[in-house]
């Protein structure tokens, strides 16, 4: 078992500065590769921090049980390097959304021949999974979004993933240029992670969804059986766009949250109030539309006339 | 006439509006419609729009003996009103792209609403006009793109009188445009690209609204127009006959060529300097026989970026 870091991409700047692309990878079999990708936003953390923690993983079992790694794992926390080191977003100059540049191309700017190369990169793999962090206005519970298209073969992959939902979008909604969906169209599976917040760490999230990663290679075949690995402790429930409930703010102000975020909430209750810091009356009142479960929930308290503040999932029979 | 959109409200400043140029005689549906400002920087195209209300009011006042608007017109010379008075190319609240936000939805996101209400007052127009420029960093030859056309439509973009009509395909990216939700009504829709964005350029902005007043007379909307008296050269482009010229090094890339140019192949176009040493890095040279139809303006180069654009005669 070996761990490497390498550059798979570098160009240069206008002033004597390079930017560069980074992975890790370790080395073991010939069994299965996998990825992971994180950092396409400037401003999601939480991916980060869950390469690390994977990173931290395997460096404990190259020491303790090297021949334990039976494939290859190559971790990508940074796709956008200088979005990430300048609290940006999108593409620093380039202001554009590095997730809507793929599949890329090997003519034309920075975030094209980026993509272009990511995408050379993770040719071959047996799975991706590309990590996000909502935004910065938006708490998420770990979910998995899914396109209806590529529902088959992703959703089995996405119950083993230790998380809290699986969110099957319609196709009619699909974003064709991001980089799971030029991955999952050439035949490289994968699966997008939303979770926590942007800015952020979660924690608590990250070891969840390590935890769920590391099963995932488990039965892949890039770890071997042997292997023991810390019990599942999530199983999703299943969104999709019949059961999901978009709250959009009425009215300008502060929405001030009444509930914790991935609660139960009955028809009608009270979910939150949005407030003007100029007068005392309550502007306006947020209430559930279903019985359901809160599972994102507006962080940045600052909403416009139609900003999200919640989607509830209603829920399909049972209980969780 | 002024008319609201749309009125929203604002977290702590005072509610603001939308506003729109309704202007000719009344009928349930506008026969143009223009709009600009999408992107709050590209300000060509708000001024122009301005302008042209500012002459259209005067024909309604008989400013101009002879002419009569005979339909009538909406103008919106800016969708992102926030975006221009903060210079701001998106939505400045979430930074949002609100030409990324089409058909719209009356209860979604802000930039949502305000898409559903542009697309509602001018989705019935038998002739639509987006007119954008190119970002800060790139100016593009006053230009009429068309997207997938019909002959007819094809036709009628020579009705602007701009040097260059270009045939594109839709992307994927583009089925949040505005352009994108306008195609699945009936009329013709055509999208201007006038210049760079962040300015003002007055010769581009000058030809472009003798275009659009053109345009007016031609389609009979705007009767008494006299046709331009020498015709200008119209080069009319079908998709992928663009040559574009990339840097292959980063630097200082530096030109005075001016767009709209016939160059020859090998022809000096500019130099990239490295932006530390001084040393010419590169000569830039024209890669074939044809019309500048855009240039790079910022000088700060990355490896990569797009430097020129030339379509060769068809
Ligand atoms: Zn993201």
């Amino acid at each position: 078992m070996t761990q490497t870091t390498e550059t798979i991409f570098s160009l240069a700047m206008p002033y004597r500065e390079t930017l560069d692309i980074r992975r890790t990878v370790y080395t073991g079999g010939n069994g299965p590769r996998v990825a992971v990708t994180a950092g396409i936003h400037g401003d999601e953390l939480e991916g980060l921090y869950v390469c690390h923690r994977l990173a931290a993983w395997l460096d404990e079992l190259q020491h303790s049980n090297p021949q334990h790694l039976l494939g290859q794992v190559e971790l990508y926390p940074a796709l956008n390097p200088l979005g990430l080191d300048t609290l940006t977003r999108s593409v620093p100059v380039f202001d554009s959304d590095l997730n809507r540049s793929f599949p890329g191309s090997q003519q034309g700017d920075l975030p094209k021949r980026l993509a272009a190369a990511v995408m050379t990169a993770l040719d071959g793999a047996s799975l991706v999974v590309d990590i996000h962090a909502s935004n910065i206005y938006l708490r998420e519970i770990p979910q998995v979004r899914i396109n209806s298209e590529f529902s088959d073969l992703l959703v089995p992959l996405a119950e083993q993933a230790n998380l809290d939902l699986i969110w099957i979008h319609g196709a009619a909604t699909v974003l064709e240029a991001t980089i799971a969906h030029s991955l999952n169209s050439r035949n490289v599976p994968c699966l997008v992670v939303e979770m926590g917040v942007g800015m952020r760490l979660t924690p608590d999230y990250c070891e969840q969804l390590t935890v769920g990663l590391l099963h995932l290679w488990q039965e892949l075949g890039v770890l071997a059986p042997e292997v023991v690995l810390p019990p599942l402790t999530h199983h999703p429930l299943v969104a999709d766009d019949s059961n999901v409930h978009y709250l959009n703010a009425q009215t300008s102000g502060l929405f001030v949250p009444a509930t914790a975020h991935w609660t139960d909430l009955r028809r009608g209750e009270l979910l939150g109030t949005i407030v003007s810091p100029f007068h005392g009356a309550v502007l306006s009142e947020v209430r559930s539309p279903v019985d359901g479960i809160l599972f994102t929930l507006r962080e940045y308290p600052l909403v416009y006339e139609g900003s999200l503040m919640a989607r509830v999932m209603a829920r399909k029979g049972g209980a969780r | 006439m002024k008319r609201d959109l749309l009125l929203m409200t604002a977290p702590v400043r005072d509610s603001f509006d939308i506003p729109c140029h309704e202007i000719g005689p009344k009928a349930a549906h506008p026969a143009a419609a223009f709009v600009a400002g999408l992107h709050g920087d590209e300000l060509n195209g708000t001024f122009i729009l301005s302008r042209l209300a500012d002459f259209l009011n005067g024909v309604e006042a008989g400013k101009h003996p002879g002419l009569k608007l005979l339909k009538k017109v909406l103008i919106i010379p800016a969708v992102n009103v926030l975006g221009i008075n903060l210079r701001s190319r998106t939505w400045p609240f979430d930074k949002s792209d609100m030409n990324r936000m089409f058909p719209g939805n009356v209860s979604g996101e802000t930039t949502q609403r305000i898409a559903l209400a542009v697309l509602e007052a001018t989705k019935k127009a038998e002739y639509r006009v987006d007119l954008h420029t190119s970002g800060v960093d790139f100016e593009e030859l006053p230009q009429v793109r068309l997207y997938s056309p019909s002959d007819a439509q094809r036709a009628t973009a020579r009705h602007f009188g701009l040097p260059a009509i270009m045939e594109r395909s839709i992307s994927p990216v583009f089925t949040t445009t505005l352009m994108h939700a306008w195609q699945v009504w009936p009329g013709q829709s055509f999208l201007l690209r006038v210049g760079q964005g962040g300015t003002v350029q007055l010769g581009h902005c000058q030809q472009v609204f003798r275009g659009l007043v053109a345009f007016l007379g031609q389609t009979g909307i705007l009767a008494g127009v006299s046709l331009a008296e020498g015709d200008e050269e119209i080069s009319h482009f079908r998709q992928g006959s663009s040559k574009r010229l990339y840097a292959g090094k980063a630097g200082t890339f530096v030109s005075d060529c001016q767009v709209g140019r016939w160059v020859r192949t090998g022809q000096e176009l500019g130099y990239i300097y490295d932006s530390f040493s001084g040393n010419v890095i590169e000569k830039v040279e024209a890669p074939a026989n044809g019309l500048l139809t855009g240039i790079r303006r910022h000088p700060l180069l990355f490896e990569g970026d797009l430097l020129l654009r030339i379509n060769p005669k068809s």
